[in-house]
């Protein structure tokens, strides 16, 4: 007996099938995921003048504990701390995020045109989960026990919206290695933009996602460690850290969308390698390379592990040229986890 | 009748799994009599939701969080919460 998930190319040869139920189920779920992307690539985007100053258009909902989205707004932009904690947290690093995409990489909003930024807390009854629902972003105040709030870590906030953007862009489909690519992409820029509110350059950072999420008594420090995958936890009640940082322990399972928040271990390996050896502010250059090849238009959203790396590299040649360190960087990064570039 | 539900994704990844059966189970027994595993839409891909494999007596599903309702979102809390 085996529960199976869906993958896209087995959904799409069912589409076109010579079974009528089945041919009609797979074509309402492509219809589905592909409503996003065909709005992706009719959104024209206007160019910003270089002096244009970008503002987000804050807006947080409480959903009062119940699953319901959006819920009653709480908090929009320029009103008050409301002295809820988890609604003024929200706010505070959907702030600091936004502030982020737009002094590094002069990126306006979520979908490069000012989109605002709508986010729910208070979901669900211990409820220990964000998530990005293609519209908003939604967070649960944790069990108390196991999982604190998800508002709290600035990089769970910086790793959502970073979704919205993914979406936008190179829309990689989350499912087996694109899936953990978008996880990895969303972790990275979650890690930098924490790492840029700190000051802190790559030789200082944690490396980790999700640092202050466990309650006392978890045998833990965070989710995932973009620099040691598979030794963030090792908890009785959790078990232990999942994630791969080679190749040669890639893991094939047909849960998590395909294993996308385990496999994101090994891409989140390779950008740590690659910013460590370039040194400095990892946004600047490692972070300029992984931003330009998401948002560049060359990659196609099914792209796996050694096409993205591929386009790494092509990126950093472009922007520091062929033979500079930081293409060398790039490509031993990849080589280092066992992704041929 | 053998039940088993095992979680996994989320923003954590972190899996859980738990099972249970309607012989021992009577309120688990009045719940898939109202489940028709069949009828669940496909999960749809929404970064970090949770997804939910559902096993009823060799009947399989995955179901996604937002498509999770009904008698089917009781029984996969009564099974995961026996788990706790």
């Amino acid at each position: 007996m085996r529960c199976t998930i869906v993958p896209p190319h087995i959904l799409e040869r069912l589409a076109g099938g010579d079974n009528p139920a089945l041919r009609d189920m797979a074509h309402r779920t492509l219809v589905f995921s592909s409503a996003a992307r065909t709005r992706r690539r009719t959104l024209a985007v206007r160019a910003p003048s270089p002096a244009e100053d970008f503002v987000p258009k804050r807006t947080v909902y409480d959903a009062e504990g119940r699953e319901e989205l959006p819920g009653r707004e709480a908090r929009t932009e320029g009103q008050e701390p409301t002295g809820d904690t988890a609604v003024d947290q929200c706010y505070d690093w959907l702030g600091v995020t936004f502030d982020f995409f737009e002094s590094a990489y002069r990126r306006d909003s979520i979908d490069g045109a000012g989109l605002p930024l709508l986010s729910t807390v208070h979901y669900g009854r211990d409820y220990a989960n964000a998530f990005w629902d293609g519209k908003q972003m939604v967070y649960g105040d944790g069990d108390g026990t196991v999982f604190l709030g998800f508002t709290g870590p600035l990089d769970v906030t910086g790793h959502e919206l970073t979704h919205g953007i993914i979406q936008y862009t190179a829309d990689l489909q989350y499912y087996g290695q694109s899936g953990a690519l978008n996880e990895s992409v969303a972790d990275v820029f979650g890690s930098l933009i924490k790492q840029s509110h700190l000051g802190q350059t790559a030789d200082q950072a944690d490396w980790l996602i999700g640092q202050g999420l466990f309650a006392e008594g978890v045998q833990g420090v965070a989710l995932r460690s973009l620099k040691e995958p598979g030794t963030a936890y090792d908890d009785p009640r959790l078990g232990k850290d999942p994630q791969p940082g080679h190749m040669r322990d890639y893991v094939e399972t047909y849960r998590d969308n395909g294993g996308v928040h385990i496999n994101s271990g090994i891409p989140n390996k390779a950008f740590y390698l690659a910013a460590t050896a370039i040194g400095g502010y990892a946004w600047e250059k490692a972070g300029r390379i992984w931003y330009e090849t998401l948002t560049g238009g060359a990659l196609s959203a099914e792209v796996d592990f050694a096409g993205f790396a591929a386009e790494t590299v092509r990126t950093a040649a472009r922007l520091y040229g062929a033979d500079a360190a930081e293409t060398q960087a790039v490509k031993q990064a990849w080589s280092g986890v066992g992704v041929r570039a | 009748m053998k039940v088993t539900v095992v979680r996994s994704g989320g923003f954590s990844g972190i899996e859980q799994r738990a099972e249970s059966d309607t012989a021992s189970d009577p309120m688990l027994a009045r719940l898939v009599d109202r489940v028709d595993l069949g009828a669940v839409p496909p999960p749809g891909r929404i970064p970090d939701q949770f997804l939910y494999d559902i096993c009823i007596d060799g009947a399989t599903a995955t179901v996604g969080e937002a498509q999770l309702q009904g008698p089917l979102r009781e029984l996969v809390h009564h099974v995961l919460g026996r788990a706790r």
